[in-house]
């Protein structure tokens, strides 16, 4: 039976996956960068997932980490010429990691609402800093940069094209996803869930909690870090508003929508809430929200478990 | 259980044809569908078949820039229904595309990108959020496309960001400052202390008063940096004190009105002469400022007052149909700002631009580029403002400036700065990629 489920379960993944690569070549040009950005979008959610629905922290600092990833690989673009994608990555990942290191070591000794909320008031912390310090970060108006070449062995000096930038960005959000699902079926990834599932039990077995608190927030910014890194490369600019703890709100509504603790889900949830939200702008101009909301509340309502959750019941039927 | 009268069958009624089933509605959805794409666009009745020209313009009609972006709108909409109604362009109407970024960055790249890939746009017009303009500048430089600004006020926009396609045809905070500065120094005060919004726009308009109001034996005794955004300034105006002629304020929009009635509940606008840039005393502004904003001196590019030099028939036309606009949108009937004057006058700006090239679409981009650059905008029914040019080195237009004073509630005008008194260096390098 398990063998089975598996077998149901490569299969639609690897479907899914070669949908994902021939996309670009059957995309007309905008719809092809709109799918690449719903991928880091997704990937930005993949990661909170790590923390929401694996370890049960809600982080309203995931802006933060996304946010300082993608000032990380302005900097490197800014600095060198030409701007080199490695170094981007390197910068970007770095200081994502070092501000998600800082943000855990205070926040993780904090539970619930109180984690949340410390979580919030780092990002809003970051953010003022970025909007403020004009001279380093552009301020307001933000960094806009060129963007690098492919940079890959065998591939270097390659310019990014549309569809070279999907392919980029979809094996590295397919490896996260490979490497995020390893980490919550590993035994690291096992004491997550059961400190979602009971704190003061895990505590009392003798697993030394805030560490592993402290790691999965690592982690997880570490990966938001990276979808920073993706975003500055296709989109040339860092701009303080993805600091602002709004975008961690609209990552949680993304993990919500898609389904808490199923990884993939909060990528479906970041495509569809995307989607929707072009769809209905394109015929409600400054009104489409409104609808969007009604949407997202008939959601809560009728499909808690999110969009994966319902289907993975539907297929189960 | 009833009470002996007849329910009436809904298939007496005339209005009833059945119950509402699926094939209905598909049948009714259809025929609507087909019904309003066979009803042509307003402009195709007097333009027969002549392809319009798809301007795009990107504002911010939901999120925090919300209330600037419908304004802005106003002058956009304005403008292209005057084009059309009077022939259009080189006998081509205009179709406007509207696109809302809700005041975020990354939503205005976006909607940028389908404005210029998707919907295939001939030129772009509007952005009022000087970071939004930012971003999406390098999405028209990419795709050849002529950006003609509306409102975003951000320096580098036409200094270190500037770019090929993009192009402002109001001002800037330089020249404004060495517009005011002399007046500023010579008639009100030697010393003065700027408190201004700590953020880009604030910080790069302080340096640019900061350095006139020197060049012209002014001092600036200190500056006072204010959160955008803070909803209780006391804390930082009570720290401003000491000796000195004048403070001067630099912010816009609900940080304008907090100033300017914190200052004065603190009696800083009675100790010192107060003024500033005009964005704090804007005609939006002023019923939430009330008399606590009367005496101030400011300086814009429009106030929206018909005395001289804007007493002509072309400012009085523009004034009072803007006035029946923006009744449409804001009940309360504000007179028109500076954000309905800049986007009305660059739509007409694009226009004679698209004239005099000969402008056939997205292919006679350079031939546009050409025109625009020194284009010279005579006062009249396009220009109601007054003259004005687009310098070529910079894409930046230089225009007359107001310098006004606050009295009786009402913007009162008591000097005007013509456009040869606000020029600024170019400080402008064209990347040699576009």
């Amino acid at each position: 039976m398990r063998d089975r489920h598996a077998l149901i379960y490569w299969s639609g993944f690897t479907v899914i996956l070669v949908l994902l690569i021939v996309a670009p070549l059957v995309l007309p040009e905008f719809w092809r960068r709109f799918l690449t950005e719903i991928l880091i979008w997704g990937l930005l959610a993949m990661s909170s997932d790590l923390l929401i629905g694996y370890t049960g922290m809600v982080s309203f600092g995931h802006s933060a980490f996304f946010g300082i990833g993608m000032y990380g690989a302005a900097a490197a673009l800014l600095s060198v010429s030409p701007p080199s994608l490695g170094l981007a990555m390197l910068y970007g990942l770095g200081s994502s990691a070092a501000v998600a290191a800082f943000v855990a070591y205070f926040s993780t000794r904090l539970r619930d609402i109180y984690f949340a909320i410390t979580t919030l008031i780092f990002s809003q912390i970051f953010y003022v800093i970025i909007f403020t310090w004009t001279e380093m970060t552009g301020g307001e108006n933000g960094l806009t940069f060129a963007r690098p070449k492919l940079g890959l062995p065998g591939m270097e000096g390659l310019p990014f094209t549309s569809a070279t930038l999907h392919w980029f960005v979809l094996a590295l959000v397919t490896a996260s996803y490979l490497i995020l699902r390893r980490v919550t079926q590993s035994p690291f990834g096992m004491v997550l869930q059961s400190i979602r599932e009971n704190e003061t039990r895990t505590r009392a077995i003798g697993y030394p909690i805030e560490r592993y608190k402290i790691v999965a927030v690592m982690l997880s910014g570490l990966f938001a870090g990276l979808a920073g890194v993706l975003y500055a490369v296709q989109n040339r600019f860092a701009a303080p508003d993805f600091v602002f703890f709004v975008v961690s709100g609209e990552v949680v509504i993304y993990n919500v929508v898609g389904g808490l603790g199923t990884l993939l889900g909060p990528i479906v949830g970041a495509g569809f809430f995307l989607l929707l939200r072009e769809a209905s702008s394109r015929f409600l101009t400054e009104y489409y929200l409104i609808p969007v909301g009604l949407i997202f509340i008939a959601m809560v309502i009728f499909l808690p478990q999110g969009l994966l959750g319902f289907m993975r019941r539907w297929i189960n039927r | 259980m009833t009470d002996g009268t007849r329910v009436p069958d809904l298939d007496d009624e005339p209005w009833y044809s059945g119950k509402a089933t699926r094939r209905r509605f598909v049948g009714w959805g259809g025929g609507i569908l087909g019904t309003a794409m066979l009803v042509p666009a307003p402009w195709q009745a007097a333009f027969g078949a002549e392809k319009a020209y798809k301007i795009g313009t990107l504002q911010p009609l939901s999120g925090a820039g919300a209330a600037i972006g419908k304004t802005a709108m106003v002058g956009t909409q304005m403008a292209v229904d005057r084009i059309n109604k009077s022939g259009g362009i080189n006998g081509r109407p205009v179709e406007l595309i509207i696109a809302d970024y809700e005041s975020k960055p990354d939503v205005g790249r976006r909607k940028a990108e389908k404005l210029v890939v998707e919907d295939k746009i001939d030129a772009h017009q509007g952005g009022s959020l000087s970071n939004v303009c930012l971003a999406c500048m390098p999405v028209f430089e990419e795709q050849k496309i002529v950006n003609m600004i509306g409102v975003c006020l951000d320096t580098t926009i036409t200094t270190s960001k500037c770019s090929r396609y993009t192009f402002r045809s109001f001002d800037y905070a330089p020249a404004q400052a060495v517009a005011f500065a002399p007046y500023l120094v010579g008639k009100l005060g030697k010393k003065w202390h700027i408190a201004y919004a700590d953020y880009a726009w604030g910080q790069s308009t302080r340096d640019a008063y900061a350095d006139e109001i020197k060049k012209v034996g002014g001092q600036i005794v200190g500056t006072t940096g204010i959160p955008l955004g803070t909803a209780d300034m006391t804390a930082f105006l009570s720290k401003i004190t000491g000796d000195f002629d004048g403070l001067f304020g630099i912010f816009f929009g609900k940080d304008g009105i907090t100033i300017g009635n914190q200052a004065f509940d603190l009696g800083l606008t009675k100790k010192y002469k107060w003024a500033g840039d005009g964005a704090i005393a804007e005609s939006t502004n002023l019923p939430a400022l009330g008399a606590k904003i009367e005496g101030f001196v400011g300086i814009n590019r429009y106030v929206p007052v018909l005395d001289a030099p804007l007493n002509t028939p072309s400012h009085k036309k523009f004034f009072d149909e803007a006035i029946i606009r923006l009744k449409q949108i804001d009940p309360s009937g504000p007179l028109p700002d500076r954000y309905v004057q800049s986007n009305f006058e660059a739509m007409n700006a694009l226009k004679i631009g698209m004239v005099k090239s000969g402008f056939r679409g997205r292919e006679d981009t350079n031939k546009l580029i050409e025109a625009l650059e020194g284009l010279e905008m005579k006062e009249g029914d396009d220009f109601p403002q007054g003259d004005k040019t687009l310098r070529k080195e910079d894409h930046q237009a230089f225009l007359r400036e107001f310098i006004f004073d606050i009295k009786g509630g009402k913007h009162r005008i008591v000097e005007v700065v013509s456009k040869e008194k606000t020029m600024f260096p170019p400080a402008c390098k064209f990347s040699s990629s576009s």
